[in-house]
């Protein structure tokens, strides 16, 4: 599903260059539940804008379902990303002036979804991340772990094959994180591939495999019962 | 697969429209204005074009006038003839007057000087004029109440005298019959005889009329006239009559040249050129001027609009990332400004037309609304949003996803 080959990714600041992704070889699979973990600034969120495809790389290639992405267009990115992709955004990047429920719907917008349906199906999913009476909130009149929830019912919006996780569970206490863990293994059991980037190991150790990344490398990358010894 | 409609472009751009509602009018202004403007200031333009053509229809028809003096331009109307010196003859108007009918129909002179009449206590300024029975016809204006004198009162002086319609008004009670009244006209007795149709212009409605001869008894004390009016057979010869009687006329005054001529010849075909230039002129850089503030108006919608990209540009970001297309994001910018300068331009047809129309009804201003106008200034407006909103639209569909949506 994912091959990433020799991929870096640099940012030039000034006369210094920061190699926020330096030569990573990854593979991934369909309906693979992969962990990624790393201290902060280790590249795992410019990595995750990589396979989400709103970033691209400086050097290295990465395909998707088969497809070379550095060959798609910006507009057939565009309807990647809104197809087959759900994103969760560290910083969920909710928009501001739109309630939780026209935040789940925007990428159903995009699909060409008649606004009924959408609707409908919007605040199905909030049910299932438990935001039932918030539906009509705006994101600054939620929670912190409510608009986190907000993020992840969006990205599941438009029934992804991808679901990328930015710290999920960041904003969440205990029960609700261990929630939506429960959510993401029912998606997984659907046939989602779910990647997930978070700090916390016991969170972590709900995927099936833990990939660590150090300054841009791949430290480790195995099994979560080889990981948990 | 579906594509990303029409509609909702229009419920996003209604929305930030009207989440800032008083940007969003401010914005629309400028077209309101520009639009109004274009409506009203061409709506005036062409009333004053109408009502020039129509106070020189109204001075008759194939007018000729032989004036005393020099020309002075080409362009002048009427001049104002109390300060000429009369330079023309009995003998010029009867020559005229001796022509078939088959070139003249009319000729009467004319002279004139300004007045103080008296009534009573009233009294009020005029212009008195001395002309002869046939100034009526060739002017086509008639008296509305009693009668304009007679050629016996010509030929016997009699003090008698035709008021304009102003005149009238201020010497007069409304309703008074002043028919066989006696008025004072710079301290001479006058027996009113009529009163002239109201022309609504303050030089024609305040003009007094009496004999010709009268006229020269008391008043010019001299026998010439300072203009000849005179009434073509038709149209068409109007050129060449005018030439025939400049060389008469200097032969008659033993002249060489119209250079050295003490007359001129005025044709009301050439005033009405004249003067069609000159307010089509007029009505033209109205419509500059009007133009001008439409795309005033322009700028600023796309300076908003320049402004609203760079703030939402993470908006912009996240909606790339959940999918959306750079047309998606072109149209809803550009519906947006679409429907600012659409809205703008609606209203401002409103405005214009009720300007135009307030000018003509408390302003006393003659204007004539034309639908030219509007389609043109409402085009105008939809060109001005899809253009100045066009380039904006277009800055915020090329954003790079990433970078919008890291964009603090
Ligand atoms: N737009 C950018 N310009 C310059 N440097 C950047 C940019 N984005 C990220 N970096 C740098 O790249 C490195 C990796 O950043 P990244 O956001 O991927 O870290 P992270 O692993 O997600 O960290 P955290 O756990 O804190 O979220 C950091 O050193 C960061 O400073
Ligand atoms: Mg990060």
């Amino acid at each position: 599903m994912i091959r990433i080959k020799n991929l870096t990714r640099y940012y030039q600041m000034g006369p210094t260059t920061v190699k926020a992704i330096d030569d990573i070889n990854l593979s991934i699979g369909g309906g693979e539940f992969v962990s990624i973990i790393g201290p902060s600034g280790s590249g795992k969120s410019t990595l995750m804008n990589i396979i989400g495809c709103l970033d691209s790389p400086t050097s290295g290639t990465y395909s998707l379902a088969g497809e070379e992405t550095a060959a798609l267009s910006k507009d057939m990115l565009a309807e990647i990303r809104n197809r087959y992709i759900g994103f969760v955004f560290q910083n969920f990047n909710l928009l501001p002036r739109e309630s939780a429920v026209e935040n789940v719907e925007l990428p159903l917008i995009y699909a060409g979804v008649p606004s009924k349906e959408r609707r409908q199906k919007a605040l199905g999913i909030l049910k299932r991340v438990d935001l039932e009476g918030r539906e009509f909130h705006l994101p600054n009149e939620l929670s912190g772990g409510q608009r986190q929830r907000v993020a992840i019912a969006r990205a599941l919006a438009v029934n992804p094959k991808i679901l990328l996780a930015d710290e999920p569970t960041g904003a969440l206490d205990t029960k609700t994180g261990a929630q939506i863990m429960e959510l993401f293994r029912e998606l997984q059991s659907e046939g989602v591939t779910l990647i997930m980037v978070t700090h916390d190991r016991d969170v972590a150790a709900q995927g099936r495999r833990i990939v660590e990344i150090r300054d841009g490398h791949i430290l480790t990358d195995v099994p979560v019962e080889e990981w948990r010894k | 697969m579906k594509t990303f409609k029409f509609t909702e472009s229009l419920k996003m751009s209604l929305r930030s429209i009207t989440s800032n509602k008083i940007r969003s009018f401010l914005t629309a202004l400028g077209v309101m204005i520009g639009v109004a403007a274009v409506i009203t200031l061409v709506a005036l333009g062409n009333g004053s074009q109408k009502a020039v053509e129509s106070s020189l229809q109204s001075l008759g028809s194939n007018l000729l006038i032989v004036y005393s003096g020099q020309p002075k331009g080409p362009s002048l109307v009427r001049r104002n003839t109390t300060n000429i010196a009369p330079a023309l003859s009995e003998d010029d108007l009867e020559f005229i007057n001796s022509l078939p009918e088959s070139m003249v129909l009319h000729a009467a002179p004319e002279s004139s000087a300004s007045g103080q009449v008296k009534y009573g206590n009233a009294n009020t300024g005029a212009t008195v004029v001395g002309t002869d029975t046939g100034y009526t016809a060739i002017r086509n204006y008639y008296p509305i109440y009693g009668s304009f004198f007679a050629q016996s009162d010509i030929n016997a002086r009699k003090p008698v005298a035709v008021i304009g319609a102003q005149v009238y008004k201020d010497l007069f009670d409304d309703g008074f019959d002043p028919i066989g009244q006696k008025i004072r006209i710079n301290g001479i007795g006058f027996k009113v005889v009529g009163i002239m149709e109201e022309k609504g212009s303050s030089t024609t409605d305040t003009q007094i009329f009496i004999p010709i001869s009268t006229f020269q008894k008391y008043i010019s004390g001299s026998s010439k006239y300072a203009l000849i009016n005179i009434q073509a057979a038709n149209l068409d010869s109007m050129r060449e009559l005018q030439k025939f009687l400049e060389d008469e006329l200097l032969h008659m005054h033993r002249l060489p040249s119209m250079d050295a001529a003490d007359f001129y010849i005025a044709n009301q075909l050439d005033l009405l050129s004249t003067m069609e230039g000159v307010t089509g002129t007029f009505t033209l850089l109205l419509a500059s001027i009007a133009a001008i503030s439409l795309i005033v108006g322009g700028i600023g919608i796309m300076n908003i609009m320049l402004v609203a990209v760079t703030e939402r540009t993470r908006e912009i970001g996240i909606r790339m990332a959940l999918g959306a297309k750079s047309k998606d994001i072109l149209s809803q910018f550009l519906t947006e400004a679409i429907i600012l300068s659409v809205g703008g331009g609606l209203i401002g047809i409103l405005i214009g037309i009720s300007a135009a129309y307030g000018a003509s009804r408390f302003g006393g201003m003659a204007s004539v609304i034309s639908v030219q106008s509007i389609l043109l200034a409402f085009g105008f407006a939809v060109i001005t949003g899809l253009f100045f909103g066009g380039y904006p639209a277009y800055q915020a569909s090329k954003l790079d996803p990433i970078e919008a949506l890291r964009y603090e």
